[in-house]
């Protein structure tokens, strides 16, 4: 095995055995190239903390100094100065004052699972499946650190493959008999930093982020039906880009 | 009767007095300030309000004038130079609101310096500008008016976004809902997306440019004279289109659905012309 070849296969293998249990030729390649131990070893991170997203409202100190040496060290950010080059909008307590730095990697995560799978759910033949009524609410690492944390950013063929219940019966053919999830965790946390730090937005960000789930569901379900037709793959990623826009948004107003 | 009279009177009186005492104070809540700065070519302007209108227009070739009007005491103007690079931002203090939280701006600016402007409320303005452009509001509207050579670049939530009279830079604009009105813009690279809002072309195409627009469920119309020369693919995946234009014939990747897709040219075909919708209508009209 080579190191192409082991940057081809990662993803799927993580996405499979996340915790490390990889087939022995992918092993031993691995054991003797410090760049892609290196490769499997960040990966891994990613993908662990990735999953932890949905279940803290703050990420491990660890993360947040590792992203900040690296951004650094590209001058992507500076210290601190005396005078504020981008001041503090509204005025918050110091542990409020990061809260909202996870959207950032959340709305390029929105990306990444919106490019994954419109360009690895291309199955020549998409079994009809039921929408699952039961949600599925734990959060699944896809590739690459992109995370599926929702099922309104899920497909109902994973949504079936994850509830363990393949149905017979097509999936609804609009929007509108599709069963309607809950916000996700990351929509609820999103919502949660926006009624804290700007509440006179709530109201239009909830309104927006709604339509951009239904959006995003209604497109998933033509693509479900209609898997060769590139056009409607192209919309969904585009509907992907537009949730990674609100988020953008919202980023740049509240922090 | 005279009593009655008096007590009107008094009664007018004190009406008065109240409603002056509140115009008084309103007035005096509201403070103008005004910042200048001395800049060399090529200068960078950054203004960025959480709540309030940014108007820009160009003013003289080395220097930056900023007219702050703030509407209460709870808010302040950060500023700051560095070289040619100004950056102006509302500061909202403890206890401040939409209301008492806004600041409009009036800026003069070289007509070529760069410019980025953000504003929650908006609107946002800048006109007659040649420098590149960046416009981010959420549900402020954006106009655009008379820029030349510079790239354009807009994001909003659900402001709508007006271009008119924008030539030869790229413009790439994005909205989640709102809608998009373009009116004579033309350059190499003009895209437009938004997810339910409509985007609405009137002009030419130029010659020799890309125009892309997309939508998920917004309506997409575009208006030009009947003798545009462009390359046009139009795809609705649910949606209707409709054309007014005699098409010649040409390949394209999207199998030909009838009352969904129409492909062509229309004379030399300098541009190319792509408008997608999911389940929106496509309407291209002649002019």
């Amino acid at each position: 095995m080579t190191c192409s070849d082991v940057e081809r296969v990662l993803p799927e293998f993580l996405d499979r055995a996340p915790d490390g249990a990889f087939p022995t030729d992918f092993e031993t390649h691995v054991k003797t190239c410090p760049a892609c131990s290196n490769l499997v070893s960040e990966l891994k991170l990613i993908a662990s903390e990735a999953r932890q997203l949905a279940a803290t409202e703050e990420p491990a100190p660890r993360v947040w100094v590792r992203i900040a040496a690296e951004l650094r060290a590209e001058g992507l950010i500076r210290e601190p100065q005396s005078t504020p080059a981008r001041p503090i909008l509204i005025p918050t307590s110091s542990g409020r004052r990061w809260s909202a730095w996870w959207l950032a990697p959340v709305a390029a995560a929105l990306l990444a699972a919106g490019a994954y799978m419109v360009g690895h759910e291309r199955a020549p033949q998409v079994a009809k499946q039921q929408a699952p009524t039961t949600p599925v609410t734990s959060p699944a690492v896809d590739t690459l650190g992109a995370t599926s944390h929702s099922e309104d950013i899920q497909s109902p063929l994973q949504q079936a493959k994850k509830s363990g219940k393949p149905g017979a019966s097509a999936v609804g053919t609009t929007v509108a008999t599709a069963v309607e999830p809950g916000p996700s965790a990351e929509d609820q946390q999103f919502l949660s930093a926006v009624s804290t730090l700007a509440p006179s937005m709530r109201v239009s960000y909830e309104n927006e982020l709604q339509a951009v789930n239904a959006d995003i569901r209604e497109t998933q379900a033509y693509v479900n039906r209609n898997p060769g037709d590139e056009d409607a793959r192209q919309h969904l990623m585009d509907a992907y880009q537009q949730k990674a826009l609100l988020y953008q948004i919202a980023l740049d107003r509240i922090q | 009767m005279a009593s009655l009279w008096h007590a009107s009177l008094r009664q007018n009186t004190v009406v008065t007095l109240v409603l002056a005492t509140c115009l008084a104070s309103a007035a005096s809540a509201e403070t103008k300030k005004e910042y200048r700065f001395t800049v060399g070519p090529n200068a960078s302007v950054s203004v960025d309000t959480q709540y309030g209108a940014i108007s820009v227009k160009p003013g003289s070739r080395n220097q930056v004038v900023v007219t702050a009007t703030l509407k209460s005491d709870k808010v302040e103007v950060d500023k700051l130079q560095n070289g040619n690079r100004i950056e102006i931002a509302s500061h909202l203090l403890q206890g401040a609101d939409q209301q008492s939280g806004q600041i409009d701006y009036e800026v003069l600016i070289p007509p070529d310096a760069t410019l980025n402007l953000r504003s929650s409320t908006g609107p946002l303005s800048a006109e007659h500008l040649q420098g590149d452009l960046s416009l981010e509001g959420t549900d402020a509207v954006v106009n655009i008016r008379n820029v030349d050579n510079g790239h354009v670049n807009v994001r909003t939530m659900g402001g709508p976004i007006t271009l008119s009279d924008v030539r030869n830079g790229h413009v790439d604009i994005a909205s989640i809902s709102g809608d998009v009105h373009l009116k004579s813009v033309t350059g190499p690279l003009v895209q437009a997306k938004s997810g339910s809002g409509k985007i609405f072309y009137d002009g030419d195409f130029g010659s020799g440019g890309d125009y892309k627009f997309t939508t998920h469920t917004g309506d997409i119309e575009a208006l030009a004279p009947g003798n545009v020369s462009a390359d046009f693919s139009a795809h609705s995946v649910l949606g209707q289109v409709q054309n007014d234009f005699p098409l010649q014939p040409k390949h394209s990747r999207f199998s030909v659905e009838a009352g969904r897709s129409f492909f062509g040219t229309v004379g030399k075909a300098a541009s190319e012309v792509v408008l997608r919708t999911f389940s929106g209508k496509i309407r291209l009209k002649q002019r």
